[in-house]
């Protein structure tokens, strides 16, 4: 079992006011399997996503990840799960400015360590997947959002996570190159990779073979996509 | 050693992205620099010119002079007895004194030199030939004063550099004669350049040794007359010990033996120039030090501009420190990161400001009196503390990076 989250509550403090965000949370997400979460806005969807991706701790609960219980890691041992385990995809790409979309690929290598002679062959052939061999000297400014977007995925996968995180990939981009993302993730899905997106499209989620639902910090239905 | 290598070029890359901010960020660390070489560069400078001022006189002589007098003080002294400096006086000392080495006796009057139509003043110093060994004489031409010419009385002399060629412009002036008032001089020699001395030491006055013409002292004492029959047959005594630890001990019994043969008439003065040198190494020591901190103190404001800017750059990349974290860029990753970009811009500070500060020392030694002496110690300290500067101040705004929240600063617009 990849993820296994046992009634998980996260709280957050505003103004002096505890705000439940999620409320106990009960999930498992087995290997290579292909999940969209889905919730309006408020949902608690994007901190159920932090904490999945190990960028936040809950408040109470327990979270297995890889059979390991990450609630109680460190920053750095959580730093080593992300940058090992978890490929981060974001609405607004993140991709750093100043940087070309191989150097933005090589990142998560640098941090892993890696010489840079690998972490060049590594990533040029994670931006070969995504079909951007011939942008790599480019910087994202010189992209267009599909293209970013795909750098993203590139530099997501480029460590073989294992599990990717998708927090409304598609939210930025038109219906075209909307649809080409997808075609990426389906094709990851096919090679073993555990996917994860988070959305509030419903083209998007139909895409995924399983849609979980969420509304005011609970799970209100989990049911397989079978189209 | 990977890691940080890939820093290092990451953080130029980055700097060189901000080439004007970098720049002014940098600014103070280069003057600060800059102006700690300058500073030490004066004092060194400043030091050397005021130690060979010494070494001129002689770091273990001690300098006897007889005391200017008017006529009628002279002679109330010579009533009381005493007869001045004079030549026994040299050999009581040598004979007697414990340390001493040689002792040198001389004359001197300033009197018209002529050759030819050419004429100039000079200051005519009658020595005996080992002065030489005692003051580190030495001629460019020719030779200096021989005993044998000293014990026959012989006319000749030695000039100094500036009146060799006053007299004789670029004309060879061994072999030459020169006319001193009413008496004829050959020229046997002429003396190296020797440092001004421009200032006076103790109470020997200024005087410019390359204005000066040596000639032995038994010729001085019989062939040029004495404007005063009172005048001491002797101005000067220049007693060489064998090394400075003996000199104060030397100088007390000088001065309690020619007390006694000049019947307590205190009319002699004993100058030390090493304690001299000493004392005004103690003070330009305090001087420099006062300097030193002026310009240190513009160092650390230097490193404050570099905390500043380094600041608003943590809040402006933000969003980068979040992208890097979720990456899986640890605290430690951020902090080196942010770090290293201080280092580098302060060790370009400080390169920048060693240039400068050399450029500077050497352009104030070329257009002002003021000479500069540049050591490597000063280089070195003050690019290592510009760069010590760099890290002490870099390190609060890379510790503030590194414990920006992933979450929210991934976020951060």
């Amino acid at each position: 079992m990849l993820i296994d989250i046992q009634n998980l509550v996260k709280d957050y403090q505003m103004d002096s006011v505890d705000v439940a965000a999620l409320r106990g949370i009960n999930l498992q997400v087995q290997k290579n399997e292909f999940v969209a979460i889905m919730g309006p806005s408020g949902s608690g969807k994007s901190t159920l996503m932090n904490i999945l991706g190990c960028l936040d701790n809950p408040t109470s609960g327990v979270y297995r990840f890889n059979n390991t219980d990450v609630t109680g890691l460190n920053d750095d041992e959580l730093s080593d799960i992300r940058n090992k385990h978890i490929g981060f995809i974001f609405q607004s790409f993140n991709l750093l400015k100043r940087m070309s979309a191989l150097e933005n690929v090589e990142l998560p290598l640098m941090y892993a360590g890696i010489d840079k002679a690998k972490r060049m062959a590594m990533s040029k052939q994670a931006l070969e997947k995504v079909g951007l061999a011939d942008r790599m000297k480019h910087r994202p400014s010189e992209l267009s959002g599909g293209q970013r977007q795909r750098v993203a995925i590139a530099r997501a996968l480029v460590n073989n996570p294992g599990m990717i995180l998708a927090d409304e990939p598609t939210g930025a981009l038109d219906t075209t190159s909307s649809m080409e993302i997808m075609d990426v993730f389906k094709q990851l899905h096919t090679e073993g990779n555990t996917i994860i997106v988070i959305t509030h499209e419903r083209e998007i989620a139909a895409c995924c073979k399983r849609i979980i639902l969420i509304r005011d910090g609970l799970i209100t239905s989990d049911t397989p996509n079978l189209n | 050693m990977q890691q940080i290598r890939d820093n290092i070029t990451k953080a130029i890359l980055s700097l060189i992205d901000h080439k004007f901010r970098s720049f002014l960020t940098i600014l103070g660390i280069i003057f600060g620099t800059a102006s700690v070489i300058a500073m030490i560069s004066i004092g060194e400078g400043t030091k050397k010119q005021a130690i060979a001022k010494y070494q001129d006189l002689g770091v273990s002589n001690i300098i006897i002079r007889d005391k200017d007098m008017t006529d009628a003080e002279l002679q109330t002294v010579r009533m009381k007895f005493s007869k001045g400096l004079s030549v026994e006086d040299a050999k009581v000392i040598s004979d007697v004194v414990p340390g001493v080495v040689s002792v040198s006796p001389q004359s001197e009057m300033k009197m018209e030199a002529k050759v030819g139509d050419r004429s100039a003043k000079a200051s005519v110093i009658g020595v005996t030939p080992n002065i030489v060994s005692i003051l580190n004489y030495r001629t460019a031409k020719g030779d200096f004063l021989t005993t044998d010419q000293y014990d026959r009385q012989l006319k000749v002399c030695v000039l100094g550099a500036s009146i060799a060629r006053e007299l004789f412009s670029y004309d060879e002036p061994v072999g030459k004669s020169v006319k001193v008032e009413d008496q004829w001089f050959e020229v046997i020699g002429v003396m190296q350049p020797k440092a001004l001395f421009t200032e006076t030491v103790g109470e020997l006055a200024s005087r410019d040794l390359n204005n000066d013409i040596y000639i032995p002292l038994s010729t001085f004492n019989k062939r040029i007359p004495k404007v005063n029959p009172f005048t001491s047959d002797v101005k000067q005594l220049t007693v060489k010990l064998g090394n400075s630890e003996q000199l104060l001990p030397a100088a007390v019994v000088v001065r309690s033996l020619l007390n006694r043969r000049h019947f307590n008439n205190d009319d002699f003065s004993i100058i030390v120039p090493y304690e001299l040198m000493k004392q005004e190494e103690k003070e330009t020591r305090i001087y420099n030090l006062l300097l030193l901190s002026i310009a240190a103190i513009s160092l650390v404001v230097g490193g404050i501009g570099i905390m500043n800017i380094m600041l608003a750059s943590v809040l402006e990349r933000t969003q980068e420190i979040g992208i890097r974290r979720a990456v899986g860029g640890k605290k430690k990753h951020i902090m080196s990161q942010f770090v290293t970009e201080a280092v580098v811009l302060s060790v370009a500070g400080g390169i920048i400001g060693v240039i400068l500060g050399v450029t500077l020392s050497l352009v104030i030694s070329w257009t002002t009196a003021v000479q500069t002496t540049i050591t490597l110690y000063s280089i070195l300290m003050a690019f290592s503390f510009s760069v010590i500067v760099g890290i002490t101040f870099g390190y609060l705004p890379a510790k503030q990076a590194a414990n920006l929240r992933p979450i929210e600063s991934i976020r951060h617009e």
